[in-house]
């Protein structure tokens, strides 16, 4: 401690340096001050920290709201500026806390509604602007290569093998469930169906939707912190044309193959559950599986395929689009563009069942 | 009388509804040096982003070369044709070579083949003597690197108005001094005009014909002039400060 800090009487003499350090010493002192009337002499003080200078104004503001008079003496011209920039703080005006009352509630629930109308809006006017740029702009071919490599052969092994899981999981749970009353031999069509109409599709849209729309909006989010994408606007590149709708075509292209093989990695989880479980020949497996299913079911999910495809790639695109800033909005726009991606596959798949629930030509179980 | 080839016509804009520059006139001339410099937060890189297009004032006209770039969309896009610009952090794109950046522009606008385009590319890299990294990553090579693979692709076609946003951010003195005589060595050599956001003192004084200053409490110009002349006779204090800065500062 390069400071001294002296107590004598009503007086406290604060000389030399302080700094943080001092700062159980320096409070100690004034605690067992009781005097009522202080004098703090500061004639031999050369320094205070901002730590120090903060505690000794905290205790003399207690001190002087119950009652007590402090008084300053010899404070040179920076420790003065100190206290004064204090003092200037607490006279600032208090701004009152926003109290959470029922209107406040209310105005919150509508900005929240305003800011997803907001979205709603962004998404459907980019899509706009990315499907116009679609059928006008040049075709880039090495580009749209490029993203179906990434988000389509990249993504076979991972596809196939959560689907044939699942296909292994519920083969095997339906068959249990089934063989309690003598009908495991349903459990074939069952998981067929299931696989091909919901489950295959609707996985693999969740799983592209978290390896290549995230990767999506994160690409594009780094090139807005890194100004990329101002500099090909200024250059005269159509941006839509540039950035999203390669991404737009590769995602149309693969995501009906994706499914189509998480359809039959699914079926084939069955026919393992039910070779290891149910001890069902490969062959009743496949026969029963035959008959349950009609071209139809398999082409219903390169339908679905379609209209995922076209959400992920255009709102990974959109939330990348949307950074701001730094860094940090890049993985604000990734997360935003999964969980987006997958609320709005899971709204378009209930509405495209419910649609078209009776368009199926007929189960021939 | 000097011929305008950008104006600003009482432009009034900013982000999300806060203005941060109200009824502003700015004219650029061509071939001149134009530096527009002010404290952070004053709108240099805002009337940077309405000079580009890049946003769409609320009030007031973006002219070049007498037409409004914002007429439609086949103005602007005819106007940022006739462009460069080289941002601050050079804006390369880091799934191309150097050499492809630079040649980027050129696939996009020309008929030239490949080839034709590789001489172009690597004709303006040695411009600003970066020929030796024409087959680099844009992301492994330096900053004052990255900024001259920047400019080479600015220049590419040949434009009429080069843009720069703080060219010596993050360089050191001696690496943007060669930047500095680089981007003279364009307006010299073609007679491009050059509009340049900077607050680098030394820069200021090394390159500009024309200073403009920008001041946020007044959302707008609050000066203009040569450096030296402001330097020396301003009287607004706020001038005076910027200018009686020490270069480095």
């Amino acid at each position: 401690m390069n400071g001294k800090i002296v107590q004598n009487g009503d007086k406290i003499t604060i000389s030399g340096r302080f700094s943080v350090q001092d700062l159980a010493e320096v409070t100690a002192i004034f605690e067992k001050t009781i005097e009522k009337n202080i004098v703090l002499d500061f004639n031999n003080c050369i320094s205070l920290d901002a730590c120090i200078a903060v505690r000794i104004w905290s205790i003399v503001e207690s001190r002087r709201s119950a009652g007590d008079t402090v008084k300053f003496q010899g404070t040179n011209q920076d420790i003065q500026a100190i206290f004064d920039r204090f003092q200037a703080i607490d006279d600032r005006p208090v701004v009152p806390v926003e109290k959470h009352t029922l209107l406040y509630n209310f105005e919150d629930i509508g900005d929240k509604v305003l800011a997803t109308w907001n979205t709603v809006y962004g998404l459907a006017t980019f899509a706009g602007k990315a499907f116009i740029a679609l059928f006008t702009g040049k075709v880039r071919w090495s580009i749209i290569a490029y993203y179906m490599e990434q988000s389509g052969v990249m993504a076979i092994p991972i596809v196939i093998t959560l689907n044939w899981l699942m296909g292994v999981v519920l083969g095997y749970q339906a068959g249990y469930q089934m063989s309690q009353f003598g009908g495991e031999l349903f459990m074939p069509a069952l998981l067929a169906y299931s696989i091909c109409w919901e489950i295959g599709p609707m996985m693999t849209a969740v799983l592209v939707a978290g390896r290549s729309g995230s990767a999506f909006a994160a690409e594009i989010g780094t090139m807005k912190v890194r100004q990329e994408v101002d500099a090909l606007e200024v250059m005269g590149f159509n941006i839509y044309g540039y950035l999203v709708t390669p991404k737009m075509v590769a995602l149309f292209v693969v995501m009906p193959l994706l499914i189509t093989a998480a359809n039959f990695a699914g079926m084939a989880g069955g026919l393992t559950a039910g070779g290891i479980f149910l001890k069902m020949p490969a062959v009743v497996y496949i026969e029963a599986v035959g008959k349950a299913l009609i071209p139809f079911d398999l082409y219903w999910g390169i339908v679905k395929g379609f209209f995922y495809s076209t959400i992920i790639s255009v709102t990974g695109s959109y939330m990348g689009t949307r950074v701001r800033g730094g860094p940090a909005s890049v993985g604000k726009a990734t997360t935003s563009a999964v969980v987006v991606s997958i609320f709005l596959v899971i709204l378009v798949d209930a509405l495209l069942s419910l649609l078209f629930i009776h368009i199926r030509p007929g189960l021939s179980i | 009388m000097k011929e305008n080839i950008m104006q600003l016509e009482s432009l009034t804009g900013g982000y999300d509804g806060k203005i941060v520059l109200k009824d502003v006139n700015i004219d650029i001339h061509k071939g001149e040096i134009v530096v527009i410099v002010g404290k952070s937060g004053c709108g240099k890189s805002t009337t940077l982003n309405y000079m580009l297009g890049l946003q769409r004032p609320y009030s007031g006209r973006v002219l070049f070369d007498g037409i409004d770039i914002w007429r439609d969309q086949k103005t602007l896009n005819a106007a940022r044709r006739r462009w460069g610009v080289l941002f601050q952090s050079g804006a390369l794109l880091g799934n191309y070579t150097v050499v492809e950046n630079v040649m980027l522009p050129l696939m996009e606008f020309t008929d030239l083949t490949k080839a034709e385009m590789m001489d172009v590319a690597l004709s303006k890299l040695e411009v600003v003597g970066m020929e030796h990294a024409a087959y680099e990553n844009p992301l492994e090579i330096s900053g004052g690197m990255q900024k001259r693979a920047g400019l080479a692709r600015a220049m590419v076609l040949d434009p009429e108005v080069l843009f720069f946003d703080e060219p010596s951010a993050g360089l050191d003195p001696v690496t943007s001094a060669e930047l500095d005589e680089t981007i003279q060595n364009v307006n010299r050599s073609l007679g491009t005009t050059l509009i340049i956001v900077t607050h680098e003192l030394a820069s200021i004084f090394a390159i500009s014909d024309r200073v403009i200053m920008l001041d946020p409490e007044e959302f707008g110009v609050i000066a203009t002039g040569s450096a030296r002349d402001l330097a020396d006779n301003s009287q607004d204090p706020r001038v005076r400060a910027f200018f009686g800065r020490k270069i480095g500062e």
